[in-house]
């Protein structure tokens, strides 16, 4: 457990939001492999409501067993050991949902999606928020906030990404960013004035240039 | 608890009541070998009632040292083995499900094995029972499945042993089973598994008095060699952890019944461990409820299996399965690791299978299927994986 668990008072932790913005990106019908799909909650919607066939990747016992309760398909794997298994183009989406800044190796994982997917949607907390930035300007410590609840020294969210960082990351693997959502104050929007620096999270449908 | 709950989890407590084991004869069968081997008689029991469209049968596959005794409580007052998973309200629920388990091929509890008689010598085969296959096996099991009036199993679950059976229908009767759970196994044994088996069954050709017997069946004598066997392959089931936990360095002067134990005649050691005491204790049950010649047919069976051999690769092997697949693995199983399950995942997911793979991070080795500690993981996952099968009529 991490020290100074705060209540997650954002809807994007409550998934509503977050899973609305990612299931409006998804056609009906589709298959989805969501990595880190945690105990299954975002492919029993896809399910349930898109007729989406689904496979989940997720590590946790306990959330495995709970996504097999559930009637979803599910591999016990480490993302950071990439996707070998998976054939190429084998999945119409590949999600990864909160779960990139987690990431050992995220260069990896996500050349893996690109290869995987058709189309691959990531969503992160942006680190580039306007907030934190004074929070770090005006304290100098390592910002504690609703998207990065946890402190430094023992948080699963080892990597502090923003936006910008996200766009030259993609640009970098060769990847396209074929649509961006901004959840800014915790409703998304796909056209933002100075996103970067207001958005609470980033969300990205990229595919392999 | 009252009938129809549903039980989190549960220790063996015999809760499907009393069962006795049913017989089903044959006139035979052509082995993969192409040897006729008949009269075929094929042990089995069943628990539950099946549907009235014959969609709820599923088919439990034993481990090597298995019977058809699966659940319920038999006439010597005995708990099926697996009665923990198999019941009304278990993570096999036998409300729901028409559960049936058979005996295998070579087996020694009511099918045909070498304790069987040879209609051309009117003996016991003994050692001259044919050499048979994991295949054969199957293949038995389909008569017995086809002879019950069942088109298509909703599953079939096995671990161990059973667990190469499964995959096995699923790769060789594809349109008779929905699902499979394949527990602990493995698409190919590891020369580690063929070298315990082979140490066990010297220990077996080492008595002798089985070696001036052969081909007989006669009453066991002085010879030791199934205990041996039996003791090899227990320390394989266990994990480091398990046996740190239960046996530890601790002397023991008792045995597992709480009697006082002694190793009698044979006894060269004044001081005896508890680990000791419990191989012993397993070697000598087992002598006296099984059969060397089983031992050596259905380990010979085992270590013949390899999918990869057959179809030139696992690929090829799974491409015609048509039933959605549960593969278990536990992290503490060093007989048939994780490393072993995963190319049989590998090649499912290269042919785009249904195939969910599930690795258990459970202390308890091999056996973690059996044992009643790791019942609450595997109730949750093989109920709720079952449930997630549909009848065909409402694909």
């Amino acid at each position: 457990m991490y020290a100074q668990q705060q209540p997650n008072k954002t809807p994007f932790h409550e998934f509503q939001v977050g899973f609305n913005i990612i299931a409006d990106l998804i056609t009906p019908g589709t298959r989805v492999l969501d990595l880190g799909c945690g105990s299954g909650t975002l492919l029993q919607k896809l399910r349930d409501e898109k007729d989406v066939e689904g496979c989940g990747v997720e590590l946790d016992q306990e959330k495995v067993i709970r996504c097999i309760e559930r009637g979803i398909r599910i591999m016990t794997l480490d993302l950071d050991e990439g996707l070998g298994g998976f054939p190429d183009l084998s999945y119409e989406y590949v999600v990864l949902s909160r779960t990139l800044q987690q990431l050992m190796n995220p260069e990896r994982v996500v050349r893996e999606m690109l290869r995987v997917g058709s189309k691959s949607i990531i969503t992160f907390p942006n680190f580039g928020h306007w907030k934190m930035a004074l929070r770090y300007l005006i304290t100098g410590r390592t910002p504690v906030s609703e998207t990065h609840p946890h402190p430094w020294y023992n948080t699963p969210d080892i990597h502090r990404l923003t936006i910008s960082d996200f766009r030259i990351f993609i640009r970098k693997l060769g990847g396209k960013i074929e649509k961006e959502i901004f959840i800014i104050k915790s409703s998304g929007v796909s056209d933002a004035f100075w996103a970067n620096r207001r958005a609470e999270w980033g969300c990205f449908l990229i595919s392999a240039a | 608890m009252t009938k129809g709950a549903i039980q989190e989890y549960a220790d063996s407590d015999g809760l499907y009541g009393r069962v006795t084991t049913q017989y089903a004869d044959f006139d035979g069968i052509t082995l993969e070998s192409g040897y006729f081997l008949g009269p075929l008689t094929v042990a089995f029991e069943t628990y539950g009632t099946l549907s009235p469209n014959r969609d709820n049968a599923v088919l439990i596959l034993h481990a090597l040292s298995g019977d058809a005794h699966a659940a319920g409580i038999d006439q010597h007052g005995r708990h099926g083995w697996w009665d923990a998973m198999i019941g009304p309200g278990k993570g096999i629920d036998t409300d729901r499900y028409f559960v049936i388990c058979s005996n295998c091929l070579g087996g020694c509890k009511g099918t045909t094995g070498p304790r069987s008689t040879n209609p051309e010598t009117g003996k016991p085969y003994g050692r001259s029972f044919p050499r048979i296959t994991i295949g054969d096996m199957v293949n038995v099991q389909a008569m017995l499945v086809k002879h019950l009036g069942i088109e298509c199993l909703h599953s079939v679950v096995g671990g161990s042993m059973g667990g190469m059976q499964a995959l096995e229908w699923a790769v060789s009767h594809p349109s008779a089973i929905r699902s499979a759970i394949v527990i602990a196994a493995t698409a190919r044994l590891s020369p580690q598994g063929i070298a315990f088996n082979w140490v066990g069954r010297n220990a077996i050709y080492s008595d002798p008095v089985n070696r001036e017997t052969e081909g007989e069946n006669q009453a066991k004598g002085p010879g030791r060699g199934l205990a041996v066997a039996r003791m090899i392959g227990h320390i394989t089931y266990l994990s480091q952890h398990t046996m740190e936990g239960k046996f530890g360095r601790k002397l023991a002067l008792t045995d597992m019944n709480g009697n006082r134990y002694s190793l009698g005649e044979n006894g060269k050691e004044g001081v005896e461990f508890e680990v000791e005491s419990y191989l012993e204790h397993q070697g000598n049950t087992f002598m006296q409820r099984f059969d060397e010649d089983s031992y050596i047919v259905i380990t010979k069976a085992i270590d013949l299996f390899d999918l990869e051999a057959i179809y030139g690769d696992l690929r090829k092997a799974f491409a015609n399965v048509s039933a959605r697949l549960m593969i278990l693995s536990f992290s503490s199983d060093w007989l048939y690791p994780t490393e072993m399950s995963l190319p049989i995942v590998r090649a499912l997911q290269a042919e785009k299978k249904d195939v969910s793979f599930v690795e258990l991070d459970l202390p308890y080795g091999h056996d973690s299927f059996l044992v009643n500690a790791g019942m609450p993981y595997l109730t949750r996952i093989i109920r709720g994986f079952l449930n997630g099968v549909r009848p065909a009529t409402t694909e």
